[in-house]
């Protein structure tokens, strides 16, 4: 069906940019049949322009500039920017004096690489299913329903930034409850961890309605 | 919701579908006579010669005998062929009688849903062949087809064609009838039928014309480029065997720019390209705000760099999305409404 755009300033035929420096370096043997149906496409097809946020540079990371945008307030990007920096880096501090006060054998356990623990974090506050209200016959029930992973990352993101806004001392400053609330997660404890596990039994316990969902 | 984007051409009327024609065909034929011998005239006027007197030369003949200031171009006095000026219009479709000439009138498109039986048709033809073939084992083995080169005509196109209106429902079947016999393995029957639905796309890359590289007195290779993002306009000439130092409006890029993000842009094509300390680069910038400014001078730099750069690596820029233009600007306030999308508080009394 031909639905037109939503408002957007773009011909609808105009395609996603692709920034990532690596892809454009694999010689044309190596790609598979449907990477080469998308090249041809996107040689004959006009481009957006890359949005200001994103870059090729090995710093640029999707999840952490849509974490960024979610806390950002007012449109402060500079303050949301410095704060996530900060947290990053006291991750990496917090990591790095665990790190030189274990024994020699626990050492190569502990991870140091704030990415990569902001990334096992999120992933481990997805929930896996999620309620959804539905009325029938007058009444609305929680249905349990099958999430989709934007949904997923967008509610476990959602649940850091307001845990850490609301349940935090007068005088703790962001990043670093952040990274106490992120190296939780990545250790699967912590408050966010627990209301994944809420949430997961009032699915379990809703199991009777599950029929009421038609999608 | 409703559109941002809008061609000039869906602005249009579609003139030919508006009703039976105004013009006769004697009419448009005397209109031609009259054009032809006029561009004779002309011909003979400004000391050319008749027979090879191109429609450029009548248009440059015209705007240097009847200047004119009007700023819309429509408005200005032109001379071109009639059939450029009186839009195609359908013929009565009719007799004296009042009997209609085509047996499918009363369903009011006659054209289009003449065309969907003639598709139909060629369709159950192939699928015919197509059986025949199987029963003898003959069944040619489908190679896939380039998609990327053609593509299908747009509705607009399909209405000047059919000279009636369509909706967006009917046009859409219609392409997926002729995507159909196209997917058939004998669909190659049906080859010019289809053609005359489909157009051929230019790869995009031969659209833009690269500069080739200048050198100024020293010997050093440069070359210029421009951009513009919202309201910011920016000129930057990238200079060959440099440090990476970068000058905005004579102050250093790390003065002129304190947020990270706005030098993370700036250096944006360079890191792409692999070319981080190896171009100095002078810049001006007016207008616009930070964020602005640096999209102006990304965009400027990454034109300049296409003249250093091998015309791949030019194609992998513009997949980037380095080297288009940004459209999106400032939504305008709407009145009755708070701001652009922003609706007053909405009182029940």
């Amino acid at each position: 069906r031909l639905s037109q755009v939503r408002g957007s300033r773009y011909n609808p035929s105009f395609l996603e940019p692709e920034v990532n420096k690596e892809l454009y370096q694999k010689p044309w043997e190596e790609l598979s049949e449907e990477e080469r149906e998308k090249l041809e496409v996107k040689a004959v097809r006009p481009i957006k322009a890359a949005p200001p946020t994103v870059s090729s540079s090995v710093f640029s990371d999707p999840m952490i500039s849509k974490f960024t945008n979610m806390m950002m307030k007012d449109g402060n990007k500079v303050l949301a920017r410095s704060l996530m920096a900060q947290t990053l880096e006291a991750i990496k501090r917090k990591q790095l004096e665990k790190y030189h006060k274990a024994p020699e054998d626990e050492k190569e356990t502990i991870e140091c690489n704030p990415y990569i623990i902001f990334h096992q974090a999120l992933k481990n506050c997805q929930p896996i299913i999620g309620l959804s209200s539905i009325t029938k016959g007058g009444k609305t029930y929680q249905v349990p329903v099958p999430l989709k992973d934007n949904r997923k990352r967008f509610l476990a993101m959602k649940w850091l930034i307001t845990e850490c806004r609301e349940n935090k001392n007068r005088r703790m400053l962001m990043p670093e409850k952040l990274s106490q609330e992120l190296l939780q997660a990545f250790n699967n404890e912590g408050p966010i961890i627990k209301k994944k596990h809420v949430l997961h039994k009032m699915a379990e316990a809703n199991r009777a309605y599950a029929h009421f969902r038609w999608w | 919701l409703r559109l941002m984007y809008t061609a000039t051409a869906m602005q249009s009327k579609n003139v030919g579908a508006s009703g039976p024609e105004k013009y006769t065909e004697a009419f448009i034929k005397k209109q031609i006579e009259e054009y032809n011998l006029g561009k004779r005239h002309l011909a003979n006027m400004m000391g050319e010669d008749p027979e090879t007197f191109t429609q450029e030369d009548i248009d440059r003949a015209i705007a240097y005998l009847f200047p004119s200031g009007l700023f819309d171009k429509q408005a200005r006095p032109m001379m071109k062929h009639p059939t450029e000026i009186f839009p195609e219009q359908r013929k009565i479709q009719w007799g004296e009688d009042g009997r209609p000439f085509h047996f499918l009138f009363y369903t009011g498109k006659q054209s289009y849903y003449s065309l969907m039986h003639e598709t139909y048709e060629k369709l159950l033809n192939v699928q015919k062949y197509q059986d025949q073939l199987t029963a003898q084992d003959h069944l040619p083995q489908k190679e896939k087809r380039n998609l990327a080169g053609s593509r299908w005509l747009t509705k607009i196109e399909l209405e000047e064609m059919l000279l009636e209106k369509l909706s967006d429902d009917e046009y859409s079947r219609f392409i997926q009838l002729l995507q159909k016999l196209m997917m058939l393995p004998c669909g190659d029957i049906e080859e010019k039928y289809i053609q005359k639905f489909s157009k051929e796309v230019p790869v995009q890359l031969q659209k833009v014309v690269i500069e080739p590289l200048k050198y100024d007195e020293r010997g050093v290779a440069f070359s210029t480029g421009e951009g513009t993002r919202k309201t910011a306009r920016a000129t930057a000439v990238v200079y060959d065997n440099g440090t990476g130092k970068i000058t905005v409006n004579g102050i250093d890029v790390l003065h002129y720019f304190p947020v990270l993000q706005d030098r993370e842009q700036l250096l944006f094509p360079f890191q792409f390209l692999d070319r981080v300390g190896k171009h100095d680069m002078v810049c001006t910038v007016s207008g616009g705000g930070r964020s602005a400014q640096a999209g102006a001078i990304r965009l400027a730099s990454a034109k300049a760099l296409r003249s250093f750069v091998t015309e791949k690596e030019v194609e992998f820029m513009r997949q980037a999305g380095l080297l288009t233009f940004d459209p999106r600007v400032k939504e305008r306030k709407k009145p009755g409404q708070e701001g652009a999308r922003r609706k007053f508080t909405w009182k029940k009394r």
